[in-house]
Parts: C-alpha cells; sequence; structure tokens
C-alpha cells in the first residue's frame, strides 16, 4: 500500500523555486475552486498546494520533486469535468494547466495543429475557423480545456460524421510521473508501429501521464451547413427514426436526441423558444436536430428532402429547417445549454453519461423514466442519438442530499446493469474518474479491470498521478 | 414659405393633469440653453390644463411662454386627437421646432404629425447644436450600435422635430424669465373619431429588484457575458456591495435579463454612488445612460471604449475579477465584524 | 378574409459595420446582412392572426436586390406573397421619404386591415417607421403589443406595453401593430415552405413601375433629414488603469481605492 507525504514547507520552497513569482500557492492560497469540478456532489477535496505551469520543463521538474517526497498530482485543466475527474482526493498538489494556452503553430500542408494542453476548446475552434480549418470534435463544453477533453477522450455532437477526440490526435508530450519526458506518436495520419502509447494516453484522465503539449489533426471546415429540426409525439418514434437517417446514407454531422422536458427548461432558461413544443396543436413528446454540411446549398436541399420523405414515414409531426444565422445561433445556443439549464432550476444533480446500441434507446429511456417515477426523483436527458450516447441527469430540489445520494444510488446501479444487459458502456464522453469507478468494473469485469490496473503500475509505479480514479482502488493514507 | 418664416422652439409636456413629466422639463432646461444662442422664444405646450403650481414648475425651466389647448378629444392620451393639435398649432404658429419627450406615447404621435407637415423627425438625440450659418439644430445621436455619432439636420423643411429620451437632459432650472406669455388655444377633436380606446390598465408588479432608480451600487454585466450560467457571480457581488445587477442591451437581447434593467439610451437611464462594469464595450447608447460618482471598469479588452469612462479600470477576465472582488469583500467583511 | 401587411428590412450585421478612419465613412462592403430581428417578432405576430382569423400575409420591403433574401426568408415562415421595391433613387431614403414609397407600393395591391412592424430596425434605430406608415395608411396604431385578444367587425382588441404597466385597447381597422419580442418568438420554416419559399415569385417595383410615384418623395431629395457629418464618438480621457500583474492585487488595490472614495 502506498503512503503519501504531506507537502513540507521544504517541499514547498522547492516547487516554488521551479516556477516564477505568482504561480504557485500552498496551503490557503489555492483556488477553493480546486477542491471541485461541476459535479459538486461527489464530494469537495482540499489539495495542499497548487501551481501554475507554463511549460514542459516545469511540469518535468515538479514531477521529480514530487516523485522524491511521494507527493500525489492531480492535475487539472478548467475544471469542467463530471465524473471528479481532477479533484485531489489525497490532497497533494494540483498542478493546472490553465496558463499553457498557447496555439503554437499550424502546419497548413498537413493539416495539423500543435499546442499546448491548457486552450480552450473554443478558442481552438475559432482560431482554426479562421483558417478555413475546423478541428471536429465538438463536445458541448466549450469552455473545458483541449487537454481535459484528450484525457476523457470526449466526443461531442459531430461524432457521428467525424468520429471523437481519439481521431484528432497525432502526437503528443508527455510528462511521466518520474518527470521523464516522452514523445509519443508522429503527426501523420496512419501507424502501425507496435503498441500504440499515444492511443493508452488519450481517455486515461492524468492517470499515466501529464500532456504538455499535443500535436492534433484538422479537416478543412465545410462552406455550408443547415439543420433540421424533426419532431415527434412520443420519444419511440423519435427514436426509431433515428437509424432510418444512418442507413438513408444522408451523412449527418450529428443526430441530437432532446425531450419536452429539456426543451421547456432551456426556453425557461434562455428565453428564446426556439425548440417548439407544439407543432399544429399537437404537444411535442421528443424531437431530434439533424445537421448536414456540405459544399453546395442545393446538395443539402436534396438531403434534407430525403430527409422530409423519411420522416413523413416515420410519423413525425413536422421538419423544421434551421438555416438563417440567427436560427442557427439560436439552436445551437439552446442545445449548448441544456446541461445549464438542469443546473439552474436544480440544487441537487447527479448524472450519467452512458452508450448504448440506436436501437435500444428507447428501451433504456423508459426504464430510467420508470426508476425515476419509483424513487421519486426528476430524471432529465438528452443526447447525441445518432451514437447512442445519453446524458441522463436526477435532480431533485426538496430532499436532503443523504437521502438524495441513497436514492440516487438505487437508480444508478439498477441503470448501469440495465445498460450492461443492453450492451451498452458505463461512459461516452465523461470518463470514470471516482464517482463511476465501481460501475466500470462491474461493467468491463475483472480480468479487463485488473489489466488496466497492472497497466497503471507500469508508468506510475508509486501511484502519485491522480489517484484513486479510473482503475485505482487502493485505499491508502497520507502519513 | 422660406424657413426664414418659421420662429421659435416648442417643447410638448407630457402630463396627466396634475403633473408635468420629467422628460418634459428636461427638455425646456436644454432648450432654454439652445434658445439663448438663436434668439428664439422658448414655448411649453400643454395639452389640456395643468395646476399653477405645475406652470409655475415649468416656468422656472426659463420657458418664454405656455401654450395650452383646450377643447375636446384630450380625456385621454390618444394619437388621433394629439397628432390634430399639433398639426393645426403648427400651421398656425409656424414654430422652428418642436421637441416631443421619448415616451411611448411621444413616440408614436410626434413621427406621424411630422408626416401630416411633410416635415423632417428625428430620434433619440444626446446633444442639441446649432448652426448659425444654417440656422438648422444639429440633433446629435449615437448610430449603428454606438460606434459612431451622426449629425443629423433638417435642412429645408419646417418645423424640426426632435423626440428626446427621459434622462437625456438633466433637470437644471435657471430661473423664470420676466414675463411668462400666455395663450391658450381651442382645437376640438371629434371624440368619436378617435381610433383607439383603452379599455382596461393594470399596472406592473413592484420588483424592488428591478427598480435601478433608487440603486446606491449597479453592477453592470455586457455582451462579455459567456451565458447566463456565469450571471449568478455577478449578482453576488451586487449583494455584497448592497446594490442590484443591471446590464447592456445585449443582454436583453440574448434573453438573459429583462429589460428592466437595460441600461443606456434605449434602456434607464440610472444615477448612482458607485457603478462596476463586466465586459461592457462601452457604446456611447450605454454609457449616455450613466451617471455615477464612482465608474469602474472590468473588461479583457484592453482598447474597450468602457476605460475612457471609468475612474478605475482593471483589464483582466470578467469572471475572474469578480470572484476575486467577492473574496476580497467577504475578508473585508470578516476582518470588520 | 382580413388583407394582413408586413414590413420588413434588410440590414447590415451592425457588429461587424466599421467606419473607415480617413474617409469617416461607413465600411458595409462584405458585412453580412440578416432580416431585422424585430421585423421577424411582427411577421410572426402576422402568422398568428392568420392563424386564427385566416387571412392574407403581403411582405414588402425596400432596399437593394439582394433585400430579396430577406422576403424569401418570412415567405418560408408564412408570407403568402412578397414585393421588393428596390432602385437606385430609392436609396438614401429617411423615414419621411421611406413612408412615403413604401404605402405608395401597398396601395398599388390594395387595402389592407393590419399592417404589422417590428419596433425599430437594429441599424437605423429610429423606431419612427411604424407610426408615419400608420400616418400614410391612415390606420389606428398600436405599439408595443403584447397579445391580441380578438379580431372582429372591423375592431381589434390587444394588450400593450406602458413604462408603468399594461394597457389593453380596442381600436378599429385598419389599424397598424408594433409588437414586443418576447411574446411573438418567431418559428422556425417548415421544409415544404422552406423549399417552396427559394423558387416563390416575387413583385418588383422601380422607380418606373410604381404607380403614381412622385420622384421628388422619393430617396433623398424626398427625406426631410439629411445627416452631414459623421464622427467617431469623444472619448473623455481615460481612467486609471490598475495593472499589477495579477488579479488578485489588481482588486486588492481597488479595493482599497473604493474605501478611499467611501463607496463601499
Amino acid at each position: 500500500m502506498p503512503a503519501y507525504n504531506k507537502i513540507t514547507s521544504a517541499a514547498a520552497e522547492e516547487l516554488r523555486a521551479c516556477v516564477s513569482t505568482g504561480r504557485f500557492f500552498f496551503g490557503g492560497e489555492a483556488d477553493p475552486n480546486y477542491t471541485h469540478d461541476e459535479m459538486p456532489i461527489y464530494g469537495r477535496f482540499m489539495p495542499e498546494a497548487a501551481v501554475d505551469v507554463e511549460t514542459t520543463e516545469e511540469v518535468s521538474a515538479i514531477m521529480k520533486i514530487c516523485s522524491r517526497y511521494k507527493i500525489p498530482v492531480t492535475c487539472r485543466g478548467a475544471g469542467t469535468g463530471l465524473v471528479g475527474g481532477c479533484v485531489p482526493l489525497y490532497g497533494g498538489l494540483v498542478l493546472c494547466t490553465r496558463r499553457m494556452n498557447r496555439i503554437l503553430g499550424y502546419d497548413m500542408e498537413n493539416l495539423v495543429v500543435r499546442l499546448q494542453p491548457g486552450v480552450l476548446l473554443k478558442d481552438l475552434a475559432a482560431d482554426a475557423l479562421s483558417r478555413g480549418l475546423l478541428y471536429p470534435p465538438d463536445p458541448g463544453e466549450k469552455t473545458a480545456t483541449v487537454g481535459g477533453n484528450i484525457s476523457t477522450n470526449a466526443g461531442g455532437m459531430r461524432a457521428v460524421k467525424y468520429g471523437v477526440t481519439r481521431d484528432y490526435v497525432l502526437a503528443m508530450t508527455v510528462v511521466l510521473a518520474d518527470g521523464r519526458i516522452l514523445e509519443l506518436g508522429k503527426p501523420v495520419s496512419k501507424s502501425s508501429s507496435g503498441y500504440s502509447l499515444l492511443h493508452l494516453m488519450i481517455g486515461s484522465e492524468g492517470t499515466l501521464g501529464i500532456i504538455t503539449e499535443m500535436a492534433l489533426k484538422l479537416v478543412p471546415n465545410p462552406q455550408c451547413d443547415v439543420s433540421c429540426l424533426v419532431p415527434f409525439r412520443d420519444v419511440e418514434s423519435c427514436i426509431h427514426f433515428v437509424p432510418k437517417v444512418r442507413l438513408a446514407n444522408l451523412d449527418p454531422q450529428s443526430i441530437e436526441f432532446m425531450d419536452a422536458d429539456i426543451v421547456s427548461s432551456s426556453a425557461a432558461f434562455t428565453g428564446s423558444p426556439i425548440f417548439p413544443e407544439r407543432v399544429a396543436n399537437t404537444a411535442v413528446g421528443a424531437s431530434v436536430l439533424v445537421t448536414f454540411v456540405g459544399t453546395e446549398p442545393d446538395e443539402l436541399d436534396r438531403r434534407m428532402i430525403k430527409l422530409g420523405e423519411i420522416a413523413k414515414e416515420a410519423g413525425a409531426l413536422d421538419v423544421l429547417v434551421v438555416a438563417t444565422p440567427s436560427n442557427k445561433k439560436a439552436a445551437w445556443s439552446a442545445r449548448s445549454s441544456f446541461l445549464t439549464a438542469i443546473e439552474a432550476d436544480t440544487r441537487l444533480i447527479d448524472e450519467m453519461d452512458v452508450v448504448v446500441p440506436v436501437d435500444r434507446i428507447p428501451a433504456f429511456l423508459l426504464y430510467i423514466r420508470s426508476l425515476g417515477e419509483q424513487t421519486g426523483i426528476r430524471i432529465r436527458n438528452f443526447g447525441h442519438a445518432g451514437d447512442g450516447n445519453l446524458h441522463i441527469y436526477c435532480c431533485s430540489n426538496d430532499l436532503e442530499e443523504d437521502e438524495f445520494k441513497r436514492r440516487v444510488k438505487i437508480i444508478m446501479d439498477a441503470a448501469y446493469r440495465r445498460c450492461a444487459e443492453l450492451e451498452g458502456q458505463v461512459s461516452g464522453e465523461h470518463a470514470i474518474g471516482h464517482a463511476k469507478m465501481a460501475y466500470l468494473r462491474e461493467s468491463v469485469g475483472e480480468d479487463v479491470f485488473a489489466l488496466m490496473g497492472g497497466i497503471k503500475k507500469v508508468f506510475d509505479p508509486d501511484m502519485l498521478l491522480n489517484p484513486g480514479k479510473v482503475c485505482d482502488r487502493e485505499r491508502r493514507t497520507s502519513c | 414659405m422660406p424657413k426664414s418664416d418659421y420662429k421659435n422652439m416648442w417643447v410638448s409636456v407630457e402630463h396627466d393633469g396634475t403633473s408635468a413629466a420629467s422628460v418634459g422639463l428636461e427638455l425646456c432646461c436644454e432648450l432654454r440653453r439652445l434658445c439663448d444662442r438663436t434668439g428664439d422664444r422658448l414655448y411649453a405646450v400643454l395639452i389640456g390644463p395643468l395646476p399653477e403650481a405645475e406652470i409655475q414648475k415649468i416656468a422656472d425651466c426659463g420657458v418664454d411662454g405656455i401654450l395650452t389647448v383646450r377643447g375636446t378629444g384630450y380625456d385621454f392620451p390618444n394619437i388621433d386627437a394629439w397628432t390634430n393639435a399639433f398639426t393645426v398649432l403648427c400651421r398656425r404658429y409656424r414654430p422652428s421646432a418642436v421637441f416631443v419627450g421619448g415616451t411611448v406615447f411621444g413616440r408614436d404621435f410626434a413621427p406621424r404629425f411630422a408626416i401630416r407637415l411633410n416635415t423632417g423627425c428625428t430620434s433619440d438625440a444626446m446633444q442639441l447644436d446649432w448652426d448659425p450659418e444654417t440656422t438648422d439644430i444639429q440633433f446629435i445621436e449615437p448610430a449603428v450600435g454606438g460606434k459612431i455619432m451622426a449629425v443629423i439636420t433638417v435642412p429645408e423643411l419646417r418645423p424640426q422635430i426632435g423626440t428626446v429620451r427621459p434622462g437625456t437632459f438633466r433637470y437644471a432650472p435657471t430661473g423664470k424669465r420676466p414675463a411668462l406669455e400666455r395663450i391658450d388655444e381651442l382645437i376640438d377633436f371629434d371624440p368619436a373619431a378617435i381610433r383607439v380606446r383603452p379599455l382596461r390598465f393594470t399596472p406592473d408588479e413592484n420588483d424592488p429588484e428591478l427598480d435601478l432608480s433608487d440603486a446606491d451600487c449597479i453592477v453592470c454585466v455586457g455582451n462579455g457575458l459567456k451565458d447566463s450560467e456565469h450571471l449568478e457571480r455577478y449578482r453576488t457581488l451586487a449583494r455584497l456591495l448592497g446594490g442590484k445587477i443591471g446590464c447592456t442591451r445585449p443582454l436583453y437581447d440574448r434573453g438573459i435579463l429583462p429589460y428592466k434593467l437595460q441600461i443606456g439610451q434605449s434602456g434607464v437611464m440610472v444615477k448612482t454612488k458607485l457603478y462596476i462594469s463586466f465586459g461592457v464595450s462601452g457604446a456611447v447608447n450605454h454609457t449616455a445612460g450613466v451617471d455615477a460618482d464612482v465608474f469602474v471598469a472590468v473588461d479583457r479588452n484592453p482598447d474597450a471604449q468602457i476605460f475612457s469612462y471609468c475612474d478605475y479600470g482593471i483589464v483582466g477576465d470578467m469572471d475572474e475579477v469578480c470572484d476575486e472582488l467577492i473574496a476580497q469583500l467577504r475578508a473585508k467583511m470578516a476582518a470588520s465584524v | 378574409m382580413l388583407k394582413i401587411l408586413v414590413c420588413v428590412k434588410q440590414i447590415p450585421d451592425v457588429d461587424l459595420v466599421k467606419m473607415d478612419p480617413e474617409t469617416g465613412n461607413l465600411v458595409r462592403a462584405g458585412v453580412p446582412t440578416l432580416t431585422n430581428p424585430l421585423d421577424l417578432n411582427a411577421l410572426e405576430a402576422a402568422v398568428r392572426t392568420k392563424e386564427r382569423c385566416g387571412g392574407r400575409i403581403t411582405l414588402i420591403t425596400m432596399g437593394p436586390p439582394a433585400a430579396e433574401e430577406t422576403l424569401r426568408e418570412c415567405l418560408a415562415v408564412g408570407g403568402d406573397e412578397a414585393v421588393l421595391i428596390t432602385g437606385r433613387p430609392f436609396g438614401g431614403a429617411d423615414t419621411l421619404s421611406t413612408s412615403y414609397t413604401i404605402v405608395k407600393a401597398a396601395e398599388a395591391l390594395g387595402k389592407f386591415d393590419l399592417i404589422f412592424c417590428g419596433k425599430e430596425s437594429l441599424d437605423g434605430a429610429t423606431g419612427q417607421m411604424a407610426s408615419q406608415l400608420a400616418e400614410r395608411f391612415d390606420a389606428a396604431q398600436i405599439s408595443c403589443c403584447l397579445t391580441i385578444e380578438d379580431i372582429a367587425e372591423g375592431r381589434i382588441r390587444a394588450v400593450r406595453a406602458l413604462e408603468t404597466g399594461r394597457e389593453t385597447v380596442e381600436a378599429t381597422l385598419p389599424c397598424l401593430l408594433t409588437v414586443e419580442k418576447d411574446n411573438f418568438y418567431g418559428r422556425l420554416p417548415s421544409l415544404g415552405a422552406y423549399l417552396a419559399a427559394k423558387t416563390a415569385p416575387i413583385t418588383v417595383f422601380d422607380e418606373t413601375s410604381l404607380p403614381g410615384l412622385d420622384p421628388a418623395r422619393i430617396g433623398v431629395p424626398g427625406s426631410g433629414t439629411v445627416v452631414p457629418k459623421i464622427y467617431p464618438p469623444e472619448l473623455p480621457e481615460p481612467g486609471q488603469i490598475i495593472r499589477t500583474g495579477s488579479v488578485k492585487t489588481d482588486v486588492g488595490r481597488l479595493v482599497s481605492l473604493l474605501a478611499e472614495k467611501d463607496v463601499i
């Protein structure tokens, strides 16, 4: 059982010397936000010290010191995670990358961008766009860092057409727990060259090493885009429509699902009811938002016409077009506001981010709804219908926190079991952190879970990096 | 008729039969200064009578005369009778300019009698100037979202008509003129010809959070705000300072805060001790609505125009600065307890 | 059947319009255009009225040929026919001459019972057009409308927003209305209507085809106002910028300055 040491003032002075003035915080100086991410329900944990790093060399120097003193290190970006992934469960040092926010350069011939991990997703997206390029991964949280996206293998809306973060990482610089600096991957699109440590790093949530620089693949930005909102009477008919869209060879960029509850929460929250709650005097039970991108408006029209035909057969109430810049902006901001709209009118919140095969979405949602009714917990959900990734939120305003947690555990235990029966995954894009570890273990089984633990030991024998996360079940104490 | 045949300036003073609307008094005070330069006489025009004490209040603003219209059709404010009255009066007296308070009602009827008189009408001037060469009034106002100032004139037609928003000019009476001319006009308008009739009026519920008029401190949030999620910290700061939260027009347009909290020319004009802006660019339309003893600006862009209006400025991330300010104010309070 | 007119305008994205520092002119070239957002609220009010009472919606705009895009956008949402007034002589018009021109064109199409307008355009922002159109149509006028309660027998009953409350009013037709945006959020177009609008015929008037037009009353000659000068706002001297290098000390400095001034 590894034991950690507290950060002594001697260790603190050594750490302070690694960075310039004003970037090392000891004791009470650390930002109180470092105790949690966006899900404070999973607990708050105070670090003993925090440091804002700026270079690979600084990270390396800091890791050498922490490795010598056996100080646990938790890497953190913008703190927008949802599974307690960046919180310092065992105290120690929080290493924050928010100041490593420089885009280092573009290779316009090979469509590659080099950047530091603390660049925010929205800043990368805007900067790439100004050069006519698109960084396809598009998770809803635009103020997350790109480093955080890589650490969780974030997905997002465009995954239907473009895939996920993993598909766009070509190379990275990594600092290991003992301070060694590795270059993984090459800025090329193919590799058949031994075990891919690069891909092992992606989605490892800061438990195997600290990413300090990366090279990402970009694509030319499609010249035009249009979205169709397709409303249905109920969730079932809405979801049954999704595989039909995929089979029709329409190449949608995204297929987003939203039920009536989330639409009305978002309308109340943003003040712009862009997604209708009634169509032709019928209440809308659920809608999908299908987005097409291309080079010619006429070609997009053809795809929309085809979509219209399928929608009619599937019993859609209508097909509505989101084509003007202001409607696109309103639709986009309404869709992006779903989580914050839930947070705004909810005191206690917990969430799951499962993926199930697309045809099993209705079964899973109906099951969740019944669990909510049985336990008296308000359920809100939305998600990426095109790939079966669902975001499900358990909410309450009147329960005591302990009682809320008790009831949510009943829902979560049952829901993850059902998810496994439906051949689904524990997390599509939010990752495991410490909140979902037990469910991961149950889902993958003991053999796989133990192999994960073995890999962790190879990279980080002293278990210094982000302890207590993903597959690390050891209880330990600080001395 | 040459424009030199049109003389004197008028202010339509809106009233409810008991007191004059403040915008009418503000306009009289401002027009007094203009008339001192042009040599025009200044008249307040009242539709329907006002008590003598209110008349004296208008006289204190330096008007040379008061023109009161009596007759049928004025029992309640209505566009038809008012448009008719001003059309008849302007044809009869040929004023060089008519100013109307930019209330909902004023903005409804002033452009209409401008059409009937076939003359030019401007709205929302922030400054008034006068060109002695052309004898034209210069209506100066922000345009294109406050990026530029535009000078607008009515070069040929008369009268020159302008609506001006409440709070644009200061109510600063300069005192009575030696003699106050009183004119009474009888203009009957057939009540049956009034096309819009009020049936019911329901006053808005008085929500103190939505009333910025008495706030000692205002925390104003601008378009730099990422989304509604980030708003709460500014409410917290406002509460800590014993103040209220306000916003700029884009935030109202984005549906984030209600219209009554929109500060600026097309919203509310505020007078306060401490004003702190976060993520406000500083368009003239907004800053024209702020009268603060101490003006603090926080914005990411060091070249933002807002820094020209502030007493103290901090260049930085608005959320970060707000959080830090909250933390330090709390610490300060804890220390002083 | 109600005959409904909706007046719309294509405007430049004012956030992107810049002033040329050399010439002092506004640079609009290459600036994206959009339909004035408040006009879409007016259109929504018209479409709801048509859904409830029946009727035919005519869209009208004056502008460059590209303003056709705005008409097609509105046709997709609910217009039955669309009219574009375009031509060089109409350029540079203020509200006096624009209202004259629009009413001339509308008269060529017949009489309207209801006219809907946005409260103002985000570019010109005079807020005068609605009143001046109402005057020229010789119509009653209800501005800042919150809800339309009833339309029957040549009368309309509606609730409107005033400075201190809500007023229910009744007016005779023809009547012009401007609407509050929050109550008339615009809908998305249906796919069928969206596609149909792309090729729908649009009536185009120019200075030669508009019947009874007095050339002295359009464009610049017909305008009452002129803009002899624009200039950047005169800025006061910048205040004291606190710049210590860290947020913490910046704020600390500010707090002590505010305490000195006795405002906290």
